[in-house]
């Protein structure tokens, strides 16, 4: 039986060998090859540029998938509730979802401080070019439970409810309105919606949004007056602290000088945040389990600035 | 469908060969002066007109005698491009003011259609003229810098031309006319674009691989034409600079060498991912053939000076690209893209007469359909975004904003949100255009597109409406608005295969 195998096996050796030999003996001359070579070339693109741009609409949502996307949220909606879109740059989302479900501006999800949210519905392109499953897993990590893919056209639509979701005791930016700002002893007046300016100076304290190294965030932005170089501080009078002060801290503008930002519950000094001017934001925790269980005087301090200190953005919440 | 397939054969007989060369002329100017009122004005083309007004001044003080104030002068940099959208712009800048400044581009496209047609015919037969400048405008991006008033095509124009114009010489059949000729169009060339100048080198080279190899150019051939480059090109770069005659250092730097960061091999890989696929197999396939033809004809003793020259100009037209500073765009590369279109064209009809012999045309109707159909088909989905333009490698507009590719050349989608606010603006908004040149909203004001009650606010936080233009970088002038609108959902936007491309933020009561 194995010879028999041996000669079928050799049989099909040799007609292959033949095959080959006839092939290249009959092989087109080098010019011809060279025109099959672009013309097969230019009919492969050419037909997958056809191809592309005909299916490229069924790969994208229509004014209907995000008529229907914006519904589906819209019904199912609840206080605590955040969407992420995937990919990031779909922002169509924007106008689509209610406005009660406010859009998360994150490429990723990862391991950011999703703040106050508790559940995040993830809007997805899933046949968009370029498009990834990235923030799916990215969320799918941190949620004990998943409701969806729910396909509403080219868009898929998935509730994800958020394992341990971060819900602080209080969100400083949030808190500004009701701050006192002070640029050395001077009482800086509130100019509304616009922050606290320190007239004569130029120092100022708002509640911003900054990007830094492509990640949004909404901030305190407290900017100091370089000529002036004196401290700035901003006081929450009455914030309820439990065991953490946790946060992000950025250079917010051109400076070449690191700064620091002390942080002081009801005038005893917690801890201070070096923030280098390095394009990154930069995580701090400190720990209040010492002061927990009631509502403090948290003041945030940026000591009198050199002259090419930059402008600093800092999120700071309590959390229990 | 006997017809259709003998079209192109009857086309090129009709036309004949300087007639191709006419009408593709013709066709292109037209095409381009009907285009070109379409798209907006990017920063880099504001930046460019306001370079033309101030040559304009420049020459008007010259003219009257009068002192420019020192801020008003023209920079060091060539500027006979701009010079020439000033031109324009004084002669045509009452039909549309974004038309005036651009018909400069659209005659200076015109005249490199030509010669293109011209050139095609030469090395490739009449389906080459008629095929040449096709493949070069059917891409996007080529369109692009055809409709914007940057000196892009201005400088592709005058380098093909002197590359035409030296050919002729090389070849013998020109005359003295002919080599003062070349050297005016070089000088020219290097009075638009810094850099210019490289253009003798390269000829110089050419020169010298002529003289080389078979058959042996005579010295006689190109010894009025050396000479007049040499004095000539210099000559007219510094007379269409006289305000900088008073620094002739800073002048002469400024001819030499690029200012800015330069592009690098990033030009390339744009390229790569910017222009139809078809589109780039048949110019790498030109490039392949050019390089076959050079091995066979130096391993035969054939004449090679013509195909050296043709890749000669390739090389150094990606060179000077990869010198250009970047974000420029595939501007700067034109000139190399006008010679591969070249070479796609012979490569194409080469292709199909080794394939079908006697009777190649049905086989060149469809490679050329295979080429040219995707690739106006994209420039007709694109159109007036045609800067926003990528390949099916990058996955279109939406695959690009996934690689954090840039979404625009700089502002110019803003023009597609002007109807809009001029529909829902309240009366006498003011509004904040981050990303807009403010060169671009006087032309849009001028044009008409813009309400003259509308005012320009300097930031966000003393205006009604935000204009935030989405570039694929970071968002700082979107965070800005948000914080100070107090809301991240525009009111307006312009997308692009569901890429935002705009943004309008308006403050309550600011949008009606």
């Amino acid at each position: 039986l194995g010879g028999a195998r041996e000669g079928a096996a050799r049989r099909t050796a040799a007609a292959a060998g033949g095959l080959l030999r006839r092939a290249w003996v009959r092989r087109p001359s080098a010019p011809v090859a060279g025109a099959i070579g672009l013309a097969a070339a230019v009919a492969l693109t050419g037909v997958e540029a056809v191809l592309f741009r005909a299916g490229l609409p069924e790969r994208l949502p229509s004014d209907l998938d995000w008529r229907a996307a914006g519904a589906l949220v819209a019904r199912d909606a609840r206080p605590g509730d955040a969407a992420l879109v995937s990919p990031p740059w779909a922002e169509r989302a924007r106008s689509a979802l209610p406005g009660a479900v406010p859009l998360l501006p994150l490429r990723r999800a990862g391991d950011e401080d999703l703040v106050g949210v508790r559940r995040v519905w993830l809007v997805s392109l899933p046949q968009a070019p370029g498009s990834s499953g990235r923030s799916a897993a990215d969320l799918s990590a941190r949620a004990v439970a998943v409701d969806g893919p729910q396909r509403l056209g080219a868009l898929e639509v998935t509730l994800y409810t958020i394992a341990a979701p971060t819900l602080p005791l209080a969100y400083l930016p949030d808190l500004l309105a009701g701050a006192e700002v002070q640029a050395g002893d001077r009482p800086c007046p509130s100019a509304g919606a616009r922050g606290f300016h320190c007239p004569p100076s130029a120092a100022r304290v708002a509640r911003e949004v900054r990007e830094v190294n492509g990640v949004v965030r909404p901030c305190i932005l407290v900017a100091p007056d370089p000529a002036a170089e004196v401290p700035l501080a901003a006081a929450f009078p009455a914030v309820p602290i439990g065991r953490l002060l946790r946060g992000q801290a950025a250079a917010a503008g051109p400076g070449g000088a690191p700064a620091r930002l002390a942080v002081s519950i009801d005038g005893e000094m917690v801890g201070t945040v070096g923030i280098a001017n390095d394009g990154a934001w930069r995580a701090f925790e400190l720990d209040t389990g010492r002061f927990a269980g009631g509502a403090r005087r948290v003041t945030l301090v940026l000591p009198g600035a050199a002259p090419d200190a930059p402008p600093v953005c800092v999120e700071v919440m309590s959390l229990p | 469908v006997k017809t259709l397939r003998s079209l192109p054969a009857r086309l090129a007989a009709a036309l004949g060969g300087r007639r191709a060369a006419v009408a593709w002329g013709a066709v292109t100017l037209l095409a381009l002066a009907a285009l070109a009122p379409a798209p907006g004005l990017s920063r880099r083309e504001a930046a460019s007109i306001a370079a033309a007004d101030r040559q304009a001044a420049a020459w008007r003080s010259l003219a009257t005698g009068r002192t420019l104030p020192a801020e008003a002068a023209p920079g060091d940099e060539p500027g006979l491009g701009q010079a020439a959208a000033a031109a324009t712009h004084a002669l045509a800048g009452r039909i549309g003011d974004a038309l005036g400044y651009r018909m400069a581009t659209a005659l200076l496209g015109a005249l490199l259609s030509a010669l293109l047609a011209l050139w095609g015919l030469e090395i490739a037969g009449a389906a080459g003229a008629l095929l040449a400048p096709a493949l070069l405008w059917v891409a996007p991006r080529a369109l692009h810098h055809g409709l914007s008033a940057a000196p892009d095509v201005v400088f592709a124009a005058l380098w093909i031309a002197t590359a035409l114009s030296w050919r002729r010489v090389v070849a013998g059949s020109a005359g003295g006319g002919r080599a003062v000729a070349t050297g005016l169009l070089l000088g020219a060339a290097a009075a638009t674009r810094a850099g210019g100048l490289a253009l003798l080198a390269l000829l110089g080279a050419h020169a010298i691989v002529a003289r080389a190899a078979p058959p042996r150019m005579p010295w006689r051939r190109i010894r009025w034409a050396l000479p007049a480059m040499v004095l000539l090109a210099p000559a007219v770069a510094l007379v269409s600079t006289p305000w900088g005659w008073k620094a002739p250092g800073r002048l002469a730097a400024g001819l030499l060498l690029p200012a800015g960061e330069p592009a690098g091999a990033g030009v390339l890989a744009e390229a790569a991912l910017a222009l139809p696929l078809p589109l780039l197999a048949a110019y790498l396939g030109g490039l392949v053939h050019l390089t076959v033809r050079l091995v066979r004809s130096a391993r035969a003793g054939g004449d090679l000076s013509d195909d050296a020259l043709l890749l000669l100009l390739v090389l150094g037209a990606v060179g000077l690209a990869a010198a250009s500073p970047a974000g420029s765009g595939l501007g700067p590369l034109l000139p190399a893209l006008a010679t591969l279109a070249l070479l796609a064209a012979r490569a194409l009809v080469a292709c199909a007469a080794t394939l079908a012999g006697a009777r190649p045309g049905r086989a060149l109707a469809t490679l050329v359909l295979l080429v040219l159909y995707p690739s106006v088909r994209a420039t007709l989905h694109h159109f007036p975004h045609l800067a926003a333009a990528w390949n099916e490698a990058a996955g279109g507009a939406p695959g690009a904003a996934s690689r954090d590719l840039p979404r625009q050349e700089g502002g110019e989608a803003a023009a597609a949100i002007l109807a809009g606010i001029g529909a829902h603006a309240r009366p006498g908004a003011r509004i904040w255009w981050a990303g807009v040149a403010p060169e671009a909203l006087r032309a849009y004001g001028r044009d008409g597109r813009l309400r003259d009650d509308l005012v320009p606010a300097t930031g966000p936080g003393e205006a009604d409406l935000a204009v935030v233009v989405q570039d694929g970088g970071a968002r700082h002038d979107d965070c800005r608005a948000w914080s100070v609108m107090g809301s991240a959902r525009p009111v307006s936007s312009v997308y692009l295969d569901e890429v935002p491309l705009v943004h309008v933020y308006a403050r309550p009561g600011a949008w009606w």
